[in-house]
């Protein structure tokens, strides 16, 4: 396509990534590696196994996840920092605004996520 | 495909210039797959089962031996790499020297050896390999004899209990590709340099060899041509440092004697190999100053072995390896790959490299609970972001220049419905209506990514006139190594002009920045998310607003009158508003607001919030 291949990469790793959360999160695993590092709602949480244990604890069974926007950016060190805004609704939940920042990182030809930022909107969207 | 190469620890502005250009350049229109980490795991034949009859004998040695020297001191420590992985090196309390493992223990039992084997280890890092193995296994345990041999890293230990623990954490501990690491764990005989340890009286002639040698106000220690020191061949000693024995005997003598060495001179050494200096970086740390001249290093890998330490000086010449380069700044260049803060070579004075140089703050100083930021970092990012909105709020964004790195990159997205029938007044955010894409997601409108500061401010410029309620701010840090910081900011704004003034609005803005003079920060990506603030959040918006002092139409300050608010604010302590309005009253004239403040804070005039709240 047209889009610069940063975007094609962040996208493409959104798409996968939300599609994991919302099927099944335990398989997260995959897509971080030990030195990775999750900010969920200010807490940290260090290294694959520690992330997964975090997501697959939280306290819902069906989350579904919509994007309202995502941004893409490569950085100094050829990272890729993307940036996603949307809903959420977990379970019977009210739906909720979130807005999630990823890292991602090539190893060895596959783009892996070293850090995560996780952050529920004050306040419902609109 | 082969995506963006990995720049190792470049994060200069030239690295950053090749990012770009091979971003550009070297890939096609294919779209990428995106793959999942992990691997198949390796073929059954390579998987060990051999060794595992003896692990079930339960006998187990206590790990804790005596110690003929004097008290080990704890040597715990945290520190931070680079390559925006946080790594974290614990030195272990070692407890057991390499000296007490005879082949005996206390109470006359053999201890029994092994050897621990890491298949294509090859290409791990001693320290990261020595210290993930730490973490995931359930006994502390001293390496004997580390070394890379072929595809392998090789160590030695004492002890069933200790090997059968280590066997455990075979396939437990991911590499950087994510790969599982093996460790095959086999009984060995007794490991070279304790079958071979230095006699008492050896080790004790050695010692008293080495302090002639040792400069104490410059904590160097000279060991060139060791093995020809009239007093060791006197004494008919043979200190052959290539040899594991000399090389572990005398690196012991001086974590024991000279623990904060600085400078070590091994030229002339016949060594060829670095394994056995290696361990030094665990040992003593301090060491700044290498004089490897005049030895038998064949290739620039075997320093690798050595890149723990960080080196300033470092001396190679007489080397094969110095032969292998076509021409001296590829040799150079070599070298500093793997000592990146390396500041001279065989003499010369190297150009300081662009980030870590020492005039350069670091921007975090190792500490134990670095994960949440230190309390200085903290301050640092608030501070940052006071400045920067408040020049972003100020009539005049030019200013901006000065945060930006020159290869920087802005982003901005708004949400865009397509049941809207007027066009959403967020589209004022899209002035320049030429470089609008038509939205394939028409839920989504983002304007293509700004490049070099220029650009970016330019743009900024253009953005509707705003008012930021700080005290709405959600500052997250979430990212941050000795060269790179990251940080998200949640929060509300006004726009005080135009079509949709009045308008409140809600922003995620992403920053990452780098290091800069003064304490400071410089934006490299920057990344902005603005949408419609909900009617709660307007309602909630400015509630908590400090009382200031500016009159209801801001005026506008030149960027010279901007950096004497920011400087009289520094040293006065009071906020920017109040600072500004202190030189506004006496006519931008520093000296005689200086003056005047002063005066008035020792009459106990101005009220308390009138200064920075330290955080």
């Amino acid at each position: 396509g047209d889009k610069p291949i940063w975007e094609q990469i962040g996208s493409s790793f959104i798409q996968h990534y939300y599609q994991l959360f919302d099927n099944d999160r335990t398989q997260l695993g995959a897509i971080y590696i030990d030195a990775s590092c999750l900010t969920w709602e200010g807490q940290q949480f260090q290294g694959k196994a520690a992330i997964v244990e975090k997501l697959s604890s939280l306290p819902f069974q069906k989350i579904q996840h919509s994007i309202t926007a995502q941004d893409h950016q490569p950085t100094p060190d050829s990272c890729i920092i993307s940036m996603v805004v949307g809903q959420l609704k977990a379970d019977e939940d009210p739906i909720m605004g979130f807005h999630q920042m990823f890292l991602l990182k090539n190893i060895n030809d596959a783009w892996v996520c070293t850090n995560d930022m996780f952050r529920l909107a004050l306040h419902n969207f609109g | 495909m082969q995506p963006f190469k990995y720049d190792d620890g470049d994060s200069s502005p030239q690295g950053r210039k090749n990012v770009w250009s091979s971003l550009r350049g070297n890939f096609g229109r294919r779209n990428p797959r995106y793959e999942r980490g992990g691997y198949e795991p390796q073929p059954s034949h390579l998987q060990e089962d051999d060794g595992s009859v003896l692990m079930r004998d339960a006998r187990e040695d206590p790990q804790i031996r005596h110690t003929p020297y004097s008290t080990r001191r704890d040597k715990r420590r945290v520190k931070w790499q680079n390559e925006g992985h946080i790594h974290i090196t614990m030195w272990r309390d070692r407890k057991t020297p390499r000296r007490g493992m005879g082949e005996n223990t206390q109470d006359g039992n053999p201890g029994s050896w092994f050897k621990i084997t890491i298949p294509y280890g090859r290409k791990y890092d001693k320290t990261w390999l020595m210290n993930s193995i730490q973490s995931h296994c359930s006994v502390p345990f001293t390496p004997v004899d580390f070394h890379y041999a072929k595809n392998q890293a090789r160590f030695f230990v004492q002890g069933v209990g200790t090997a059968s623990a280590l066997k455990d954490v075979s396939y437990k501990i991911y590499d950087e590709e994510n790969r599982k690491i093996t460790i095959f764990v086999n009984p060995s005989s007794v490991p070279y340099s304790v079958r071979y340890k230095l006699e008492p009286e050896e080790m004790e002639q050695l010692k008293l060899t080495m302090n002639k040698r040792y400069d104490i106000s410059q904590k160097a220690l000279d060991l060139q041509s060791l093995r020809f020191d009239p007093d060791l061949v006197g004494h008919d000693i043979d200190i052959i440092l290539n040899r594991r024995n000399c090389m572990t005997a005398t690196l012991q003598i001086i974590e024991e004697n000279y623990p904060e060495l600085l400078s070590l001179n091994l030229s002339n050494n016949k060594l060829y190999g670095l394994d056995g200096l290696s361990d030094i970086i665990e040992m003593v740390p301090t060491v700044k100053i290498l004089n490897l001249s005049k030895n038998e290093l064949n290739v620039v890998w075997e320093l690798n072995k050595m890149k723990g330490l960080e080196l300033e000086e470092l001396w190679l010449e007489g080397n094969p390896l110095c032969d292998t380069f076509p021409d001296q700044p590829t040799y150079i260049s070599a070298i500093k790959d793997c000592f990146p803060k390396l500041l001279r070579l065989d003499g010369q004075e190297l150009s300081p490299p662009v980030i870590t140089d020492t005039d350069t703050p670091c921007l975090l100083k190792p500490c134990k609970e670095s994960y949440k930021g230190s309390d200085a970092l903290k301050s640092l990012v608030l501070q940052f972001l006071q400045q920067y909105y408040f020049i972003y709020d100020s009539g005049d964004r030019q200013g901006l220049l000065h945060a930006y790195h020159d290869e920087a990159c802005f982003s901005l997205a708004i949400p865009f419905s397509p049941e809207d029938s007027a066009p959403s007044s967020l589209c004022e955010y899209f002035k320049e209506s030429r470089n609008m894409k038509k939205p394939k997601d028409p839920s989504l409108c983002v304007q293509p990514l700004k490049h070099t500061k220029c650009d970016i401010v330019g743009s900024l410029c253009v953005l509707p006139k705003t008012q930021h309620d700080l005290s709405s701010f959600l500052v997250d840090m979430w990212f941050q190594t000795e060269k790179m910081l990251c940080f998200s900011v949640n929060g509300v704004f006004k726009e005080v002009e135009g079509k949709s003034q009045g308008s409140v609005r809600a922003f995620t803005r992403t920053f990452i920045a780098i290091p800069a003079g003064n304490s400071s920060l410089c934006i490299v990506n920057d990344e902005l998310f603005v949408r419609d603030a909900t009617p709660s959040e307007t309602q909630n918006a400015f509630s908590n607003q400090e009382p200031t002092l500016t009159s209801s139409s801001m005026p506008t300050l030149s960027q010279e009158q901007q950096e004497m608010v920011y400087a009289f604010s520094t040293q006065s302590g009071m906020k920017l508003e109040w600072s500004q309005k202190c030189l506004q009253d006496n006519e931008w004239n520093y000296t005689r607001a200086g003056q005047v403040f002063t005066m008035l804070k020792n009459e106990g005039k101005i009220p308390e919030e009138a200064f920075k709240q330290t955080t």
